[in-house]
């Protein structure tokens, strides 16, 4: 009514009319109209165009402009990549890929798509940040001092998982607020003394839904399963295993109904809790044995894994192995047996080194290290030689050191090591072979990885050690041979924070990372005082310089990292403890701040090492 | 389908009658590149009597520049009737003819969009659509407002605050 009425005397004023002679054509358009005008324009015209006026702020918020925006930045380049989609229908396959409404293929992003009430401008900076490694950081602290054993962490479904001997099971919420949401005490129910959780994981097989169920294996080898009531905020226990003369449970793996563990012995079982999907918070029954093996060359660190489809379910042991040659390779056991419980094939592989690609250009930080091969028995290794392909070709090691943690998410088995890189091996499993590909090395850290995990749509996380260094990758296009498929890739602007050094290799084995860089000023302030992270700071404020510098910055900051760490001021450092989780939207990091040195401020916790223990999380919303 | 007597469609004559009332002859063939009349004539069937066709929406001189265009592209493969077959092309590109075709006023411009809306000729609706989507293109909001004679109904404030919510995605 009131626009009406300011809208009447101008139209009475001619003199007006012919100061402004032209009238506003546009914004009488229809929404619609104008819905299918922005359509034609880029994601940074629509956010000009939300500061034109009103009506315009509203329309260039239209959540179907967004959808399609996020199709053709995020989906559509990725289905080029994937090889089999391109080809998968002959002749229209462009127009088949391209975006619409209805017919497009959203591939792991198809949960947006049913959800509804997508807010596709939010998706599309989540995914836009994720690409330029811009973050938030928060922490929180979970314990004051290092747990032993120490502290397991998980994370799934926007929850963190945390299980130490103190403080019990604790679950977390990792998106706003990041409160704590449930917890309970792991103690014996009968001598009520503390169990020492030695393996935990979160029962992949569940969709997000309300009650999510988390199994803990301790040291005395029981396992207990727990249900998390999120509204309630309990967390119930559902089924307690006794303990077991076969030792300490360094391993599990949880896909409902079926657990997989694995004791310090490596004797992995396999069993399968029966009947009661449907009733969630009631306690279980105890699970049947399906199988079990004892597996004689696995060595740490493994990765368990558990995968179901409609016939079959696969369970695996990812592991590291010695070779005769140099250093370690990495194997992988699989068992698949069928729903029923029958064992339809166990088998094992090694991977195939012979062909692992030296790339010209390559830094000398390989063969530096291997004039210092490691001690390692390389006797037991003998064992492998049930391996269906086992290294016969020296002329390109695998790495001389013991990896340094393992996460195996189909197909994607990624390996980091001491020397500053990562292994990647593509796993092949049919139901007639299993093998693992020629790794491919994967550079971009500048210290010791100490833990990385793959999740959806073969995106990867990696942190090193010392300092804050933490890289996302893009692991799908690693193995495409096409190189058009890379250059497709719309994240490999020049603009973007990739390092020169990974950008100079990204054309031979086709893979980058992006190195994470908390946004300025949102840096939180406990740990800004550390070298690292200042570098962060820095490269946040300064993200527009070229790539070389920006390494030349890190490498300043390491440096200064090292003279504080030389001086033994009362300065804190902080060392990632090598546990990496993320999600959609957070990348979590495990980290523990030491004292080094004298203590600053008189108190407690300057004890040999001894310092409180953080979650980061670093928010890409 | 039974009318095989009758002359073949495409010359057969249409008269369209706009709204300030004038009659304008076209071509059958040119006339279905509009779904609007082309859906009108199917429902009638092959064997009616049809001599007039009122377009109250669209008059004479904006008319008669959208039968200019129809006629350019009488023979372009016939367009879909599902709108969700988003083969149209993505990009802002517009070939030759339509860009000189489309070298008019705004309010011209914005007739013919609101005219191929209309009488649902999804080709020429992107093209116009196109056209003035260029015209935003790298332009800045006040820019954009300038070329348009858009009120400016934020306040600096609100406006400020949506510029700094978009500033995640302004460094590229």
């Amino acid at each position: 009514m009131k626009r009406a009425r300011e809208a009447e005397p101008s139209e009475e004023r001619p003199a007006k009319i012919r100061r402004v002679p032209a009238v506003d054509r546009l914004s009488n358009l229809s929404d619609e109209l104008l819905v299918r005008i922005l359509s034609f324009g880029t994601v940074s015209t629509l956010l000009t165009v939300q500061r034109v006026s009103k009506k315009f702020g509203r329309i260039a918020l239209d959540s179907e402009l967004w959808k399609a925006a996020y199709y053709n930045q995020f989906v559509l380049p990725r289905a080029s990549r994937i090889s089999g989609i391109k080809h998968a229908k002959d002749g229209g396959a462009s127009g088949y890929l391209r975006y619409s409404s209805k017919l497009s293929r959203w591939l792991d992003d198809g949960h947006l798509v049913k959800r509804g009430s997508t807010n596709w401008k939010h998706q599309y900076r989540l995914r836009y940040n994720w690409a330029r490694g811009k973050c938030a950081v928060s922490e929180i602290v979970v314990a004051d001092r290092p747990p032993e054993p120490p502290l397991l962490v998980m994370m799934q479904h926007g929850l963190i998982y945390t299980a130490d001997s103190m403080s019990g099971l604790r679950v977390w919420n990792s998106k706003d607020g990041r409160e704590i949401i449930a917890s309970t005490a792991l103690v014996d129910l009968e001598t009520t003394a503390a169990r020492l959780p030695t393996a935990m994981a979160v029962d992949s097989s569940a969709k997000g839904g309300v009650k999510q169920k988390v199994v803990v294996g301790f040291e005395d080898g029981s396992f207990a399963i727990y249900a998390l009531e999120r509204e309630e905020g309990n967390l119930i226990t559902l089924f307690n295993h006794p303990s077991s003369s076969n030792g300490m449970l360094s391993a599990v793996a949880y896909s409902s109904p079926y657990l997989l563990t694995m004791t310090e012995d490596h004797i992995v079982s396999l069993y399968s809790f029966q009947g009661q999907e449907q009733a969630v918070s009631n306690p279980l029954d105890p699970p049947k044995l399906l199988y079990s093996l004892r597996s004689h060359t696995a060595w740490p660190p493994v990765s368990l894994s558990l995968r179901t489809n409609a016939t079959s379910m696969t369970a695996s042991i990812a592991y590291a192995l010695p070779t005769y040659l140099s250093g370690w390779t990495v194997g992988i056991q699989e068992m698949r047996l069928s729903h029923t419980g029958d064992l339809l094939a166990s088998r094992l592989a090694t991977a195939a080194d012979g062909y692992f690609q030296p790339v010209t250009g390559r830094p000398s930080t390989l063969s530096s290290h291997r004039t210092s091969p490691t001690s390692q028995p390389s006797s037991s290794s003998s064992s492998s030689s049930s391996s269906s392909s086992s290294s016969t070709n020296n002329t390109s090691p695998p790495s001389p050191h013991q990896p340094t943690s393992m996460s195996y998410s189909h197909p994607y088995l990624l390996v980091t090591h001491p020397d500053n890189t990562l292994t990647l091996y593509l796993v092949r499993s049919t139901s007639s072979s299993l093998s693992i590909g020629a790794g491919t090395r994967l550079w971009g850290h500048t210290s010791c990885v100490s833990g990385a995990q793959v999740g959806g749509r073969g995106k990867a996380v990696s942190v090193s050690r010392l300092g804050d260094e933490l890289r996302v990758w893009d692991l799908e296009g690693g193995f495409s041979s096409s190189s058009s498929s890379v250059s497709c890739f719309s994240f490999s602007s020049s603009s973007t924070v990739v390092s020169s050094a990974v950008r100079g290799r990204r054309g031979a084995d086709g893979d980058f990372s992006v190195r994470v860089q908390p946004s300025k000023g949102r840096l939180f302030p406990a740990s800004a005082a550390v070298g690292g992270e200042g570098v962060g700071e820095g490269d946040g404020a300064g993200h527009e310089s070229s790539p070389s510098s920006l390494r030349e910055s890190y490498y300043a900051g390491g440096l200064k990292f090292a003279l504080e760490q030389k001086h033994g001021f009362d300065d804190e450092m902080v060392v990632n403890r090598g546990w990496v989780g993320f999600d959609e939207r957070n990348v979590v990091v495990l980290r523990e701040r030491r004292r080094a040195g004298g203590c600053g401020d008189g108190g407690d916790g300057c004890e040999g090492g001894g310092g409180q223990q953080a979650l980061v999380v670093y928010d890409f919303a | 389908m039974a009318s095989t007597d009758q002359q073949p469609k495409s010359q057969q004559k249409l008269i369209l009658t706009t709204s300030d009332d004038h009659d304008i002859e076209v071509d059958r063939d040119v006339a279905e590149r509009s779904i609007l009349i082309k859906n009108l004539l199917d429902d009638f069937g092959p064997d009616a009597e049809i001599d007039k066709i009122p377009i109250p929406n669209v008059n004479e001189a904006v008319m008669k520049k959208v039968i200019e265009w129809c006629t350019h592209h009488r023979g372009d493969p016939p367009a879909s009737q599902d709108d969700d077959t988003d083969n149209r092309k993505k990009s802002t590109d517009i070939d030759e003819w339509d860009q000189k075709f489309m070298q008019v006023d705004q309010e011209m411009l914005f007739e013919i969009i609101l005219a191929a809306n209309y009488l649902d000729i999804k080709a020429l609706l992107d093209v116009g659509c196109k056209t003035v989507a260029n015209m935003i293109k790298g332009k800045s909001p006040e820019e954009i407002r300038k070329t348009f004679n858009i009120q400016n109904d934020f306040t600096p404030e609100e406006e400020d605050q949506i510029r700094r919510e978009n500033e995640w995605a302004e460094d590229r």
